[in-house]
This record gives structure tokens, C-alpha cells and sequence, in this order.
């Protein structure tokens, strides 16, 4: 869920990735964006702003609406169809990304949401996985 | 972007170097260099003089492609929103001095408020730039290279994302009180349930005060009220005392 700019060498900008990160995560929980994230690993079709589509598997989708998408069939605005094995769009020039129709949207929000909060938790609730403490349900 | 003479290629903040990459600018073959993708920009160098650079805000889109039906030659392709050409060099060169603050654009429409830069993407005006390193393998670390530096750019005029969320995600307050995971910023149903008992004790007192202020007038043919009422600005005095007996039962009270 991270953005994937957090990559960078753990030299001098080791507490701005830090505090981008939580910066990035406030606005993921506080945004529809959280929905976007849940579309991982699911084919879907983003439309751009300049009349162009790209339909692949969703790999990445980070706090900005940057998207990453694979193995993608790409139309351009003049209808012309191109393979692009990988692809990355900023997100100022999304228009619309589809919700693939099998997808519960409520679940798929809570979901995130649940699992941006455990990360939060972690220290306030003693450290520890949760994971394993919960029985599955 | 920018074709410049003097440019020299970045040193600091470099995430990926590829020699050996002839661009093509809008079709049009610039000849064999070095590609750098760095954290600022993103610049090819021919080595001999020649070269550019793209500022991330204004990159729309970056994919490698490996379909040779499209495009005889594995590549990295970038799309540009704006024209670009030896016509905008000028305003380009004013862009590529701004780094980051694309505020004052005229022609690249990535910079401007959401309204305007409508027009201008709808309009067109984008220019397709092709990178094809000799070395194919290379363009996974290309494209990776530039989807981290191309993050490093959100959308300054995002107006919803950045403001609200400088401080810090981790509130103390809401750990002790166990409210942590409600966000930082409340909705109105939200703000409810997460007031210290103090806030609840607060709130719970105005509205009482509120429900009085407004009971008062159903309550004045002598019903018991429970509170004194200072707040009561007509000089009729009327208190509590006087309530309970019901002296003013029939009084005609307008207020």
C-alpha cells in the first residue's frame, strides 16, 4: 500500500520518506483513493483525461492516484491499439478507473481502511502481530 | 521540456543512468546518448551538445513496450502533456528554471487549476517520446526508476490531498482514549464519538443548556424545570422557586 516512492537509499532523506509515508496514508484513508487501492492484482480499465484508455492488472496504486498497470492494452485518443507490457499513469491524468462489476466496494474499503489501521495500532497496542493472534473467522 | 546546448547532466539524486539510448522526440530521431532519470528531471544527453530534460509534473504517462507491431524497437515511452518544440523554448526554459513550481504555465497545461487544464489536455497537445536503450533488459530498471522519481512529483494542485494531513497520523490523545482509528479529521457523526469525557461532559452541558433555553417556553404554565434561569434576558424573573409553585400558571408569557 505504500507509495512507491519510499524506495529511495536510507541516507539523508530517511525521516522525510517516513513522515511522506504517513502523509501518504492520511490521505489514502481520508480518500476515495483507498477504493483504488483495493483494485490490486484485478484487470480493470483506467480512462485518461486525454481521451485515452489503458486496460491491465492493477499493480500499484499509491496515495496520489499513480497508477501501475501490466500487461496492458493501450488505446490511444485516434482509437489506436497498443501492448504496453508495463505502464504508469500519473494521476493527474486519470479520468475515470472502472470498478470491476465483481467487486464488493463496501468490503473492499473496509478492508483497506482495516488494514491501514493495524499498521497504525501497532505501537499503541503493545507491538506484536495481530495477525496471529486472531483466530480466523 | 527543454532542448538546450549548455545543459550538463544531473550528478545528484540519479536513480537509473542509460547509455547507449537513442530518443526519439515525437518521431523524430535525436540521435544516441544517455538517458538520466533523476529525482529532479528526467534528461537525455547526446554527448556531443544536445539534449533535453522533462520535468515529472508534466509527464502524463511512462510504459515500456515490447510490442514490435507498434514500434519496431523495445523502448520506454513517455507522454508529455503539451507541446514541445523549438516554438515553446523560451516558456520551456522559464519551466525548467521553476523546477517543481509549474504555477506560471502558459503552454504545458499540467500546472494550472484543475478547471483550466481541461481545455488544454482535451485539446491535444501532447508529444510522444521514445527511449530505446540498446540494451533491452534495461528497461525494467528504466521504467522502475521513473515510476519512484515520477512519485516524487504529486500534483501540486491537488487541492484535497495535501493541506489537511501535515500533521502527524499518530495522535497520542487518540491512542489513550482507544479512538485510533478513526482519522485525523472528523465528520460531524464521527466527532461525536470521539470527545474526552470532557468533551462529552461539555457537550452534553451546552446542549442541556440549549434544550432548556428552548424548553422554557413550553415550561413556563409552571411545569418543574430543573435548572435556574439565568439566561433569561426579559426581566421577568422567573425562577425556579416561583416554577414550582405554579404561581405563574396562568400567566401569558410571550417571548
Amino acid at each position: 500500500m505504500e507509495s512507491q516512492g519510499a524506495e529511495s537509499p536510507p541516507s539523508v532523506s530517511g525521516q522525510a520518506e517516513v513522515l511522506n509515508s504517513i502523509r501518504e496514508r492520511t490521505i489514502v484513508e481520508n480518500s476515495m483513493v483507498v477504493l483504488l487501492q483495493g483494485l490490486q492484482g484485478e484487470v480493470t480499465t483506467v480512462d485518461l483525461r486525454n481521451e485515452s484508455s489503458a486496460c491491465g492488472r492493477v499493480v500499484n496504486v499509491d496515495a496520489f492516484m499513480n497508477i501501475r498497470l501490466k500487461d496492458v492494452v493501450y488505446k490511444d485518443r485516434r482509437g489506436q491499439v497498443t501492448q504496453l507490457q508495463e505502464l504508469f499513469i500519473t494521476g493527474r491524468n486519470v479520468r475515470y478507473v472502472h470498478i470491476p462489476d465483481h467487486m464488493d466496494i463496501m468490503k473492499t474499503i473496509e478492508s483497506q481502511l482495516s488494514k491501514i489501521h493495524r499498521v497504525r495500532n501497532f505501537a499503541s497496542e503493545g507491538g506484536g502481530r495481530k495477525e496471529f493472534k486472531k483466530t480466523t473467522k | 521540456m527543454v532542448l538546450l546546448k549548455n545543459l550538463r547532466p544531473p550528478t545528484e539524486g540519479v536513480r537509473h543512468e542509460q547509455a547507449e539510448t537513442t530518443a526519439v522526440l515525437g518521431g523524430q530521431k535525436l540521435g544516441c546518448g544517455t538517458l538520466y532519470v533523476a529525482e529532479t528531471r528526467l534528461s537525455w544527453f547526446d554527448g556531443a551538445g544536445l539534449g533535453f530534460c522533462l520535468e515529472y509534473p508534466t509527464i502524463g504517462l511512462h510504459a515500456i513496450s515490447r510490442d514490435v507491431s507498434a514500434y519496431p524497437q523495445e523502448h520506454l515511452y513517455v507522454m508529455v502533456n503539451g507541446k514541445v518544440g523549438d516554438d515553446n523554448e523560451a516558456e520551456m526554459a522559464e519551466k525548467a528554471a521553476d523546477d517543481d513550481d509549474d504555477e506560471d504555465e502558459e503552454d504545458e497545461s499540467s500546472s494550472s487549476s484543475g478547471g483550466g487544464d481541461d481545455d488544454d489536455d482535451d485539446e491535444g497537445a501532447i508529444t510522444e517520446i521514445r527511449f530505446v536503450p540498446s540494451d533491452k533488459a534495461a528497461l525494467e530498471s528504466m521504467f522502475s526508476a521513473m515510476c519512484e522519481c515520477q512519485a516524487l512529483h504529486p500534483d501540486p494542485e491537488d487541492a484535497d490531498s495535501d493541506d489537511d494531513f501535515e500533521g502527524e497520523e499518530y495522535d497520542v490523545e487518540e491512542a489513550e482514549h482507544g479512538h485510533a482509528d478513526i482519522p485525523t479529521f472528523y465528520t460531524c457523526d464521527e466527532g461525536l464519538s470521539s470527545l474526552t469525557q470532557e468533551g462529552q461532559a461539555t457537550l452534553e452541558r451546552l446542549e442541556g443548556m440549549l434544550a432548556q433555553s428552548v424548553a422554557q417556553q413550553y415550561n413556563m404554565a409552571g411545569v418543574r424545570t430543573e435548572e435556574t434561569n439565568a439566561e433569561f434576558e426579559d426581566g421577568m424573573e422567573v425562577d425556579a422557586a416561583a416554577m414550582e409553585a405554579g404561581q405563574f400558571e396562568d400567566a401569558d408569557v410571550d417571548h
